[in-house]
């Protein structure tokens, strides 16, 4: 039975010596002071993208020599993950970037020397400064900040941005993860809306990690926990993750989850499955009536949409007193016939019935029947719970999409379907069901229709013409970020009607190389920028392409202040009513490098944009952070900062400390002291519907909205007689801006026929995000190299019979975009329709560390074609279909 | 008093937070490994999963490790913990063949993990506490249990997995994880009889 095991081979990775040209492998000499010392600092790890975990840093001789969990810190209470353990060596990594550097060699490439020449921090602020100066006075728009998850530290760098006056500041980890759209629509939440696992029954969970599969420590906490008080977890997916092994694995074929969901949705409306009627009657607008032009009727005096009372029959405006709510049917009012929303989605769902589905998705009827039955079972509909003195409704039932779903052409509406269930059973945002987790209060708010106010994403960019952004937010305007697009109107400004040149990026802690798609493209767009910098932790892709680099810190060489994020995968109590401040103190850097908010104030004081009205500090003084208004605003603040007085990063710290409305005025200083504060504030806040309940909000549930959105751009492209960029077909742009989502074929259903499977990729608990080179640490390298579900290339047995191929085969993978290779694993954990292709490996630069260079390269295989992305979100095809033959075979 | 250890499979998600906080709190050279995490898959698909089983050193009551030793460098401690005398230890390798579970390493050089000639600073504090040429494994931490704390691989584990206490007092979490949950060992047929336990396999 057991047919793979890890083995315990006592090989070690082998890996030369190409250390970074320019700079000598010295570490920076140890304070004699330090000798003999040890010392505890307080932590924050810096090794995944919500790095969250409270970590406690021993130092012995001034050396780091051991990071572990804070048994005192929410959200991990002592326990850390993988990489959280291995961070010793992203520290003292010999390939990080040591001083600052010129390129002397013009010539770029990823496998070209630059001849670094080593500057001091004078001289290369000097050049940077001379250059930006002329390009601000010139356009601004010509600067493109690019930040990444390796810098989301900064509390300067959007400042920083917006005070040099560019619209351009992208971030490269959107377009593979656009996750945000629904959720804003739905919820009002940002980043995302997830399961509440206190009280859930029955989890359902498509295209995802609710933790465990890439390793968040205090997610896997209440995994386990939820597990362990026998919560039910069903994961559809191609690819049987730890945590479906967990739970019920339903493998399902890659990119087709629309079908499945579409179907589900069918059985919940018309096969006679109970729905929470009372809710999607008084909290959705469902019931409102639709004209024939698919737009809410509105009453003509007060122009408010209406609903029917059946009782009364009658049209009322929605805010009237009702005897009851229509949520069928047909009705003629003025002579204009309508129908009710849920009345149009009904209909249009009739046809995606589970045999439909099956054919598209594989997931057999029966088994789509079965789970939307056991979701509506498991959902309670109808009961309450009290948390403190407050009942909601208790809903224990949630199903999860995340990136795996979205990112096709249609995921949106994927999404957006993924929400119109959970609805049906009434568990938006109350105990047990799916809330969001930007923060949390009044988020649910009604605009003047009634329904939750457009917030975040869902609310669209203002249509200019020509364009400002060179990412075209005005072209998507309810897109993630798009540094896909960005590339490509870099490129070819003209056919983006792009009235300005890119003259000068600054990449901070961001890779569109390594984490896009066609790094060719990427690579020709960089060469033709003229003026490139760099804040380089290490010698990636964007850094050996840069004209100049700047050594930045790396996570346990960074000082951070920070209030308590919600987190991304799960929540439960641990989080509900907590607010959190804590801080990182910084160990003795290694190198020379320098923290990124430092290097931001010289340049933006250089730059004469640091000071005065407009600048760094009085952006500082009056914006708070969009999803969470609570994290340390200094607006209306005591503390602000007298903007014509340089400050030191502590003392900004300290200053949003004591503004912060949880904070009691501490300072820095206690916090020095204890490592962290915190508050615990009522738990019936957690749940945004405390703040609207009952009838006084409505999610939407006919996407009203979306149709506008689209509608909107149409109207402008044809106003200012544009195409849209890149697709000939206007139909192809606004089939996805339908206010009911439908189903619709990705770019890759209809391939050519020898490319006969589909590629899908998941995170690792070695290589979820690549912060500090994670996917260069030598210690989780050692791991990863001799797990069996780990690196490689997997296929399933029978199809591997079926194409002669064996276990261990070097293989090549290769879409309609791109090819890699890479030594192949055969499992039966894995749709036989499906290559899976882990973590994000192989590339790599002639001076990065060799360990990048390794292992099949996923994001190879994706596209940047505008017709292949969900045109709502900006997401790129994250399962392309492929063809797979052993290396060396002729195709 | 003997030490013990209760690993519940059930929860373990394979994370390997286990193998990486051991390697951070020793320093083990690049290749050594004290603990380490089986994976395997079972089943066919689609009803098929994969399985996780941390393996440290069992610490058993009757270490085969033990017996072959001809210079008692490999010692049972009273409160259970197999140890090694790196003095005494001559490299033989013998205890290496003879424990069943594979978790001890022969460190014939040091290895650092950036390459030859690439010491980190961590590596040059950590590197002074082993002996080429001996034999070397998982110690239960001993040096955390003086201190009152548990050994690092249980301590960090995110899935509250491992468990770690006095087997010989029946009230003990760790006794009564095994005694409500029928608790194995590994190779039991060996009569080893090792001191960590596996639950809900």
């Amino acid at each position: 039975m057991t047919n793979k095991t890890a083995g315990n081979k006592k090989s070690s990775v082998k890996m030369n010596n190409s250390l970074p040209l320019g700079s000598g492998y010295q570490w920076r000499p140890l304070d004699p002071q330090e000798k003999g010392k040890r010392q505890t600092l307080f932590g924050i790890c810096g090794a995944c993208m919500q790095r969250d975990c409270g970590t406690l840093i021993r130092l012995q001789d001034g050396v780091v020599v051991r990071v572990e969990g804070n048994p005192d810190t929410p959200p991990n209470f002592g326990v850390l993950c993988a990489r959280g353990n291995s961070q010793i060596m992203s520290l003292y990594n010999p390939y990080r970037v040591k001083s600052p550097m010129v390129r002397t060699n013009p010539a770029k490439g990823l496998d070209i020397d630059p001849m670094w020449k080593e500057v001091t921090w004078e001289e290369a602020l000097s050049i940077i400064t001379e250059k930006l100066k002329k390009i601000r006075e010139k356009d601004p728009r010509g600067l493109v900040v690019c930040e990444g998850f390796g810098e989301s530290g900064t509390i300067l760098r959007s400042l920083f941005t917006a005070a040099y006056g560019t619209p351009n500041e992208i971030a490269t980890h959107g377009p593979l993860c656009t996750i945000h759209y629904a959720s804003s629509f739905v919820h009002g939440a940002m980043p995302e809306a997830i399961a509440e696992m206190e009280y859930c029954e029955y989890l359902l969970s498509l295209g995802r990690s609710l933790g465990p599969n890439f390793a968040t420590a205090p997610a896997i906490r209440r995994f386990t926990k939820a597990m362990d008080r026998g919560m039910k977890l069903v994961v559809v997916d191609p690819h049987c993750s730890i945590e479906a092994s967990k739970g019920e694995w339903v493998p399902i074929r890659p990119g087709s989850d629309l079908a499945f969901l579409l179907a589900m949705a069918h059985v919940m409306m018309s096969e006679g499955l109970q729905t929470d009627e009372w809710f999607l009657k008084n909290r959705t607008n469902a019931p409102y009536l639709i004209a024939p032009d698919g737009y809410y009727y509105r009453d003509p005096a007060t122009n408010k949409p209406v609903m029917w009372d059946p009782v009364e029959s009658q049209a009322k405006t929605f805010d009237s007193e009702f005897k009851d709510i229509a949520l069928l049917g047909s009705y003629s009012i003025n002579g204009v016939f309508c129908r009710t929303g849920y009345d149009l989605i009904k209909e249009e769902y009739a046809k995606y019935t589970p045999e439909w589905a099956e054919k598209i998705c594989t997931v057999p009827a029966k088994t789509i029947r079965r789970i939307s039955r056991e979701f509506v079972e498991h959902a309670k509909i109808g009961s309450t719970i009290k948390i403190e003195d407050f009942t909601f409704p208790f809903r224990p039932a949630s199903i999860n999409t995340h990136r795996g779903v979205n990112g096709h052409r249609g995921g949106s509406y994927a999404d957006l379907v993924g929400k119109i269930i959970n609805m049906l059973v009434g568990n938006i945002e109350v105990p047990g069901g799916c809330v969001g987790n930007s923060y949390r209060g009044p988020l649910l708010e009604p605009d003047e229709d009634g329904v939750v106010k457009l917030r975040y994403q869902a609310k669209p960019y203002p249509f200019k013409y020509p364009p400002d952004t060179i990412d075209m937010h005005e072209y998507y305007p309810n897109k993630h970020s798009t540094p896909h697009l960005a590339v490509q109107a870099i490129l070819n400004p003209e056919k983006y009607h792009i009235g300005y040149q890119v003259e000068a990026w600054l990449t901070m802690g961001s890779n569109p190389i390594r984490k896009n798609a066609e790094p060719d493209v990427y690579i020709e767009a960089f060469k033709k920028i003229p003026f490139h910098v760099s804040f380089a932790y290490h010698m990636d892709e964007p850094a050996i392409l840069a004209d100049i680099v700047l050594p930045a810190h790396s996570a346990l060489e960074s000082a951070r202040c920070i209030a308590y994020r919600q987190p991304h995968q799960t929540t439960s109590a641990d989080q509900a009513g907590m607010y959190m401040a804590y801080i990182r103190q910084p160990v003795p850097p290694v190198f020379h490098s320098r923290h990124t908010d430092d290097i931001l104030m010289d340049l933006a004081e250089r730059l004469g944009i640091l000071y005065g009205l407009g600048g760094v500090y009085d952006r500082l003084n009056h914006t708070y952070n969009e999803p969470e208004p609570d994290n340390f605003t200094l607006k209306n603040s005591a503390y602000q900062l007298d903007i014509n007085k340089k400050y030191t990063l502590e003392e900004i710290y300290d200053r949003q400390l004591k503004s912060w409305s949880h904070g009691n005025g501490r300072g820095l200083d206690e916090l020095k002291r204890t490592g962290f504060v915190k508050f615990q504030g009522p738990r019936k806040h957690w749940y945004t519907y405390y703040f609207f309940p009952d009838n006084k909000t409505r999610h939407p549930f006919y996407f009203e909205n979306q149709k506008k959105s689209g509608d909107t751009l149409r109207a402008n492209l044809k106003k200012y007689n544009l195409k849209f960029p890149g697709i000939e077909d206007e139909e192809y742009v606004f089939e996805q801006y339908h206010a009911i989502p439908f189903w619709i074929e990705n770019s890759e259903i209809n391939a050519p026929p020898e490319y006969d499977l589909w590629v899908v990729n998941w995170k690792t608990p070695y290589y979820s995000h690549d912060q500090d080179n994670v996917g260069g640490n030598p210690w989780l390298a050692e791991i990863s190299e001799r797990d069996p579900f780990d690196a490689g290339i997997f296929l399933n047995s029978a199809t591997a019979q079926q194409k002669g191929l064996q276990d261990g085969d070097t293989v090549t993978v290769a879409s309609r975009y791109g090819k890699t290779s890479g030594r192949l694993r055969i499992t039966e954990l894995l749709h036989p329709d499906a290559v899976g292709i882990p973590g994000n490996h192989g590339m790599g630069t002639i001076q990065s560390n060799p360990l990048n260079r390794v292992g099949a390269s996923f994001n190879s295989l994706l596209t940047l074609d505008e017709k292949t992305l969900d045109i709502i979100s900006g997401g790129q095809e994250l399962s392309p279909r492929v063809k797979i033959y052993k290396s060396g075979a002729i195709r | 008093m003997r030490y013990g250890m209760v690993i519940d499979l059930k929860r373990c998600v394979g994370c390997n937070s286990c193998t990486l906080a051991c390697r951070a709190e020793k320093g083990t050279p690049a290749g050594i490994f004290y603990h380490r995490v089986e994976k395997y898959e079972v089943g066919k698909y689609p009803n098929a999963s994969m399985r996780f089983r941390p393996i440290p050193c069992m610490h058993c009551q009757e270490p085969a490790c033990l017996e072959v030793c001809p210079t008692g460098a490999t010692y049972k401690r009273p409160d259970g913990i197999v140890l090694i005398d790196h003095d005494k230890c001559m490299g033989c390798r013998y205890c290496i063949l003879a424990c069943p579970y594979d978790v001890r390493s022969s460190l014939k050089k040091i290895e650092n993990y950036f390459g030859p000639g690439t010491v980190t600073p961590y590596e040059t504090i950590k590197q002074k506490d082993f002996d080429k040429g001996t034999a070397v494994k998982c110690d239960f931490c001993v040096a955390r249990l003086e201190q009152g704390r548990l050994p690092a691989c249980v301590e960090t584990c995110p899935a509250t997995a491992c468990f770690f206490g006095d087997l010989d007092d029946p009230e003990s979490e760790v006794s009564r994880l095994i005694a409500f949950n029928r608790g194995t060992t590994l190779k039991e047929e060996l009569g080893t009889k090792p001191s960590v336990y596996y639950i809900n396999g």
